[in-house]
C-alpha cells in the first residue's frame, strides 16, 4: 500500500484529525447551548452565528494565555499528560468507523473493542497523571476522585459493551455496527440504559461530576493548569464526551449506517452519524441539567452495589436472548 | 412562652433583695449587678428557663469602668443583665460553661474592649487581625486609632490548604479565606481525619469594617444608611432594627401606615434572602438548574423592591419615624400580580424539594443539629426553626406590623441541612401570604413623622427577625446628634457555632452543603 493522498487526507482532514477536532467544539457549543435553554439562559451568542464559534474562541484565548508552572510539580509529566491525554483519545476516535470506516484505513481488527477500551483507560489514567503531577492538594484530590470513579464504572461499562457484542457476535466495533440490521437498542434497551448512566459516571458529568465539584476541591485536577495546558484538558474533557457518545452510537443505534437515498454512501453515513451522536450528546445534558451531584461515598456504593450487579444481569439477559430468542426474530 | 410579668415576678423571687429588676428597660427587664456576682445571677436566670439562649453581650466604655450587657433571652423574653468591670484590672468570669452559646460574643467583647473572660474554653482573637497591636482596643473611647503601629504576623498557621500535623493523623483541609465554596472571605480550618472531620477550627474577620466604631462618629441620620450597609441582602432588616430602637429612646409613635410598609420591605428582605439562599443551596450541590431558576424568580421580588422603594437592593426607605416613601393603588396592583406569579412558582419548587431524589441525597441527615444543641448554642432564625425550637422575634416581641397579621410559624424537627432549606421555602410562601394580608389592609393616613435629630440621652434594644434569625441592635445616646454606642449582633454571628458543632464527625464533601444551609453572611458577621 502506498501512502498516497488519500491516506493523508482520512487521516488529518476526514474523518481524521480536523473533523474530530471542529465536530467536538460543534458538540460543545451544542451542550453548552442545550443546558443554558434548560436553564433558562441564553448561552453562547455572540461568536459567530448564534455563538457558534464560542468554543474554538475560548480553545485560542486560552492558547494565549500565560503559562505557569507550580514550582513542586513533576515537570514533565505536568507538561506532557495533557497533550498526550488528548492525543490518546482522539487516536482513539479515529478508530472508529464515522463515514462506514475508521479514519485510519485498514484499522480495524477483530478485537479492537477491547483495545479502544483500553486506551481510554490509558487517556483517563494520563488525566489523573495530569492532577497528581500539579503537587496541589485540590489537583491531588480531583485526581484521586477521577481514578476511583473510573476505575470503579469502567467494569460495569465494559460489561455492558459486551452485550452488542456478544448479539452481532463479534469484538470488532465495526463488526458490531455493521450487523445492527436492528440497532440494538431495540433489542437490548435496558442495556441501552444502563450503558448511558455508566457513561455519564465514565465522562464525569452531571450527577457523577465529582471530580470536578468546585465547591469541594476548587478545579478539581485542573486546578493548577492554566494557558494552552488548561486549552488541552478541556479538549480532551469535550474529545472524551465524544467519544462516549460515539461509543453509543457505535453500539446501540447501528453505527453510521442508515438509508442511502442517492450519491455517495458516505456524505449519507457521515450525516446518521452526526445526527444519532447529537441524539445522545442531548440525553447526556438533559441527565446533567436534572440532577443535583451526587457525593463520591453515594457513588462508589451505587457503583459496586447497583451497577455492577445490574449490568451482570443485563449482560446475561442479552446473552440469553441472543441465544434462545433473537434467532428466530431476526 | 409565659407572659412578661410573671417572668419578672420569679426574677425578682430569684434575684433576691440585692439586685433590682427594672421592668420593661433594654428588653423586658433589665438586673444591674456587681461583676463578682456575675455567674451565681446566672444561674439564677437558668433556673427560671433552663434553656435560657443569649442574643449578644454588649460593651460599653463608661469612662473609669466598663460596662458589660448580657441580654438573654429567658422564655424567648429579652432580659438584660447588666455589670460592669474597672478599666485597670478588666476580668470577669466566662459564663460560657452555663451558656455554651457565649462563647463568641465573650472573645469578641474582649477583642474589642481588652475585656478577659476568665476560665474561656477557647480564649484568643476573634475578628481583629493578628496584625493588631495587642494592647490597643478600639471599641474603647481612649483608643487611638491613627497611626496603628501593626506588628509582624506573629502566627505561622499555613495559607497553604493541607499539611499534616505532626502529632496526630489528622490533615488539615483549608475552607478561606478564598475558596469557591464561600462567597464571601473567612477561614475554617477542617481537620480531617480521611474523609471525616473531627475538628473545626474557624477565624472571622476577613471582612471586620468596624462599623460600631464608625457609628460613633455619624448622625443618627448617617447611621442609618451605614447600618444598611452591613449587609446587602437584609440591609432593611439593619435599618429597622436601629431606627426600632432611636425610636425607643425618642418615644417616637411610627404612623400605622408606615409600620404596615415597613413590614411589607421587610418581608421582601425575607424573600430576596430565601430565594437567593435556596438558589445557592443548589450550586453547591452541584445543582446548577435549581440555582439559575431560583435566581431569575428572584428577580421580581426587586422589581417590588424598587417599586416600593425606588431602588433595587439597599432599599434606604426605612427612616426614623416611618419610611421615606408611600404605595400608590397601581403599584399595589403591580405587587398582587407579581406576588400571585410567585406563588405559583413556589408550587413548582415545593414539588421539587419534595421530590427530587438527588437533592435529598445530599441534604438529608447532613450536619443535624438537635433541638438540645440548638438551644445551648443559642442559634437563631431558620436554623433553630428546623431544629424544632419555634423561636421567630415575629412572634415574640412583635414589631411593626406583625402583632395583628396572621402567618404561620414554620418549625420542622429534623434539623438537617434538608430541614434548613425546607423551612426557608416554607417561610418564602408564609411571606408571600404576609404581604398579601398587608396589602389588603394597608391603614390610610401618614406614612412618616418627623423625628428630633438630635436624641436625647437613653439607651434602647431592638430586636428584628431578619430572614437568616434575630438581629439585634442596642443603641445608648448621650444627648448630642451622635450616638454614644451602637451594638449590633447579626444572625450570622450567632449561628457560626451551630456549623463548627454539625460538620464534626461528617463528611468533607458535606461541609458545603452544610455550611450553606445557615445561610452564612460574613459581611454581617464580621461588621
Amino acid at each position: 500500500m502506498a501512502i498516497d493522498f488519500l491516506f493523508f487526507f482520512r487521516v488529518l482532514v476526514f474523518p481524521g484529525f480536523t473533523f474530530v477536532l471542529f465536530f467536538t467544539l460543534f458538540c460543545d457549543w451544542v451542550e453548552r447551548k442545550i443546558e443554558a435553554r434548560i436553564q433558562n439562559r441564553v448561552g453562547p451568542s455572540v461568536a459567530g452565528p448564534g455563538g457558534i464559534l464560542q468554543p474554538l474562541a475560548d480553545f485560542m484565548k486560552l492558547l494565549t494565555k500565560e503559562d505557569i508552572m507550580p514550582l513542586d510539580a513533576k515537570r514533565i509529566l505536568f507538561k506532557a499528560s495533557p497533550l498526550l491525554s488528548f492525543s490518546v483519545m482522539v487516536f482513539s476516535v479515529s478508530l472508529l468507523p464515522i463515514d462506514g470506516s475508521s479514519a485510519i484505513p485498514g484499522s480495524s481488527f477483530a478485537g479492537d473493542l477491547i483495545f479502544i477500551m483500553a486506551l481510554v483507560t490509558i487517556a483517563n489514567f494520563l488525566l489523573f497523571l495530569s492532577g497528581w503531577a500539579s503537587a496541589s492538594p485540590y489537583g491531588s484530590l480531583g485526581a484521586a476522585r477521577v481514578l476511583t470513579q473510573f476505575l470503579g464504572y469502567d467494569i460495569p461499562l465494559l460489561m455492558l459493551a459486551l452485550g452488542p457484542a456478544f448479539l452481532a457476535g463479534s469484538l470488532s466495533i465495526a463488526g458490531i455496527a455493521a450487523s445492527q440490521q436492528l440497532p440494538f437498542i431495540i433489542l437490548a434497551p435496558w442495556a441501552f440504559v444502563l450503558f448511558i448512566i455508566t457513561l455519564q459516571a465514565e465522562l464525569e458529568k452531571d450527577p457523577f461530576d465529582i471530580p470536578h465539584a468546585e465547591s469541594e476541591v476548587v478545579g478539581g485536577l485542573e486546578t493548577e493548569y492554566c494557558g494552552g495546558k488548561l486549552a488541552f484538558l478541556h479538549l480532551t474533557r469535550d474529545v472524551q464526551i465524544v467519544f462516549g457518545a460515539a461509543l453509543v452510537v457505535e453500539l446501540f443505534l447501528g453505527g453510521p449506517y442508515g438509508p442511502v437515498f442517492f450519491g455517495a454512501p458516505e456524505v449519507w453515513y457521515t450525516l446518521w452519524f452526526v445526527l444519532k451522536l447529537l441524539a445522545v450528546v442531548v440525553i447526556s445534558e438533559l441527565l446533567t441539567t436534572l440532577f443535583a451531584r451526587l457525593r463520591i461515598d453515594q457513588v462508589v456504593t451505587a457503583n459496586w452495589k447497583i451497577m455492577l450487579p445490574l449490568s451482570i444481569v443485563a449482560l446475561a439477559l442479552t446473552v440469553a436472548l441472543g441465544v434462545w430468542v433473537y434467532p428466530g426474530l431476526v | 412562652m409565659q407572659n412578661e410579668h410573671e417572668l419578672i415576678e420569679m426574677l425578682r423571687e430569684k434575684m433576691g433583695d440585692k439586685t433590682e429588676v427594672l421592668a420593661n428597660s433594654l428588653g423586658k427587664a433589665s438586673m444591674k449587678t456587681d461583676s463578682a456576682l456575675l455567674l451565681n445571677e446566672v444561674k439564677q436566670i437558668l433556673e427560671v428557663d433552663r434553656d435560657t439562649g443569649i442574643s449578644a453581650i454588649t460593651g460599653l466604655d463608661m469612662g473609669e469602668r466598663i460596662g458589660l450587657l448580657y441580654h438573654f433571652r429567658v422564655n424567648r423574653h429579652l432580659v438584660t443583665l447588666v455589670t460592669d468591670v474597672s478599666k485597670e484590672i478588666p476580668k470577669i468570669s466566662s459564663i460560657t460553661d452555663l451558656v455554651p452559646g457565649a462563647n463568641f460574643h465573650e472573645r469578641e467583647v474582649s477583642d474589642l474592649f481588652g475585656v478577659t473572660f476568665e476560665g474561656h474554653p477557647s480564649p484568643g482573637r476573634l475578628v481583629l487581625p493578628e496584625t493588631w497591636p495587642l494592647e490597643l482596643f478600639p471599641l474603647r473611647k481612649d483608643a487611638k486609632i491613627e497611626g496603628i503601629p501593626f506588628q509582624s504576623e506573629t502566627s505561622s498557621e499555613g495559607i497553604t490548604t493541607s499539611q499534616p500535623e505532626s502529632n496526630s493523623e489528622l490533615v488539615n483541609v483549608v475552607v478561606g479565606p478564598q475558596h469557591p465554596a464561600l462567597l464571601e472571605p473567612e477561614k475554617f480550618t477542617l481537620k480531617v481525619e480521611g474523609e471525616i472531620v473531627r475538628a473545626v477550627e474557624p477565624r472571622i474577620g476577613y471582612v471586620h469594617r468596624g462599623v460600631e466604631k464608625a457609628a460613633e462618629t455619624r448622625t443618627y441620620l448617617q447611621n442609618v444608611y451605614l447600618v444598611e450597609r452591613i449587609c446587602g441582602i437584609c440591609n432593611s432588616c439593619h435599618a429597622t432594627s436601629f431606627v426600632e430602637a432611636v425610636e425607643k429612646i425618642l418615644g417616637t409613635q411610627v404612623p400605622p401606615r408606615g409600620k404596615y410598609l415597613r413590614t411589607i420591605i421587610l418581608e421582601l428582605n425575607r424573600l430576596h434572602s430565601h430565594l437567593l439562599l435556596l438558589g445557592h443551596a443548589g450550586l453547591e450541590i452541584g445543582y446548577e438548574t435549581l440555582f439559575q431558576y431560583m435566581w431569575r424568580d428572584r428577580e421580581p421580588i426587586m422589581d417590588l423592591t424598587e417599586l416600593i422603594t425606588g431602588n433595587r437592593v439597599i432599599a434606604s426607605s426605612i427612616a426614623v419615624g416611618g419610611v421615606r416613601q408611600d404605595l400608590s393603588e397601581a403599584a399595589i396592583a403591580k405587587f398582587r400580580t407579581m406576588l400571585a406569579q410567585l406563588s405559583k412558582r413556589m408550587e413548582f419548587y415545593q414539588n421539587l424539594f419534595n421530590n427530587e431524589p438527588s437533592l435529598k441525597m445530599r441534604t438529608q441527615n447532613v450536619g443535624k443539629l438537635t433541638k438540645e444543641d440548638a438551644l445551648k448554642l443559642s442559634v437563631v432564625g431558620p436554623v433553630a426553626r428546623a431544629s424544632g425550637v419555634d423561636m421567630d422575634v415575629r412572634k415574640d416581641d412583635p414589631y411593626e406590623a406583625y402583632g395583628e397579621i396572621p402567618f404561620k410559624l414554620i418549625t420542622r424537627t429534623e434539623g438537617d441541612t434538608y430541614a434548613r432549606l425546607m423551612v426557608r421555602l416554607d417561610e418564602v410562601t408564609e411571606s408571600i401570604k404576609i404581604i398579601e394580608y398587608a396589602l389588603d389592609h394597608l391603614p390610610q393616613g401618614a406614612f412618616r413623622v418627623k423625628a428630633p435629630r438630635v436624641v436625647q440621652t437613653g439607651e434602647a434594644v431592638a430586636r428584628v427577625e431578619a430572614p437568616r434569625g434575630e438581629l439585634f441592635d442596642y443603641v445608648k445616646s448621650n444627648g448630642t446628634a451622635y450616638p454614644e454606642r451602637v451594638k449590633v449582633r447579626t444572625p450570622t454571628f450567632a449561628n457560626i457555632p451551630a456549623f463548627l458543632k454539625t460538620a464534626i464527625g461528617g463528611s468533607v464533601a458535606d461541609v458545603p452543603a452544610n455550611f450553606v444551609s445557615l445561610d452564612p453572611c460574613f459581611s454581617c458577621t464580621d461588621r
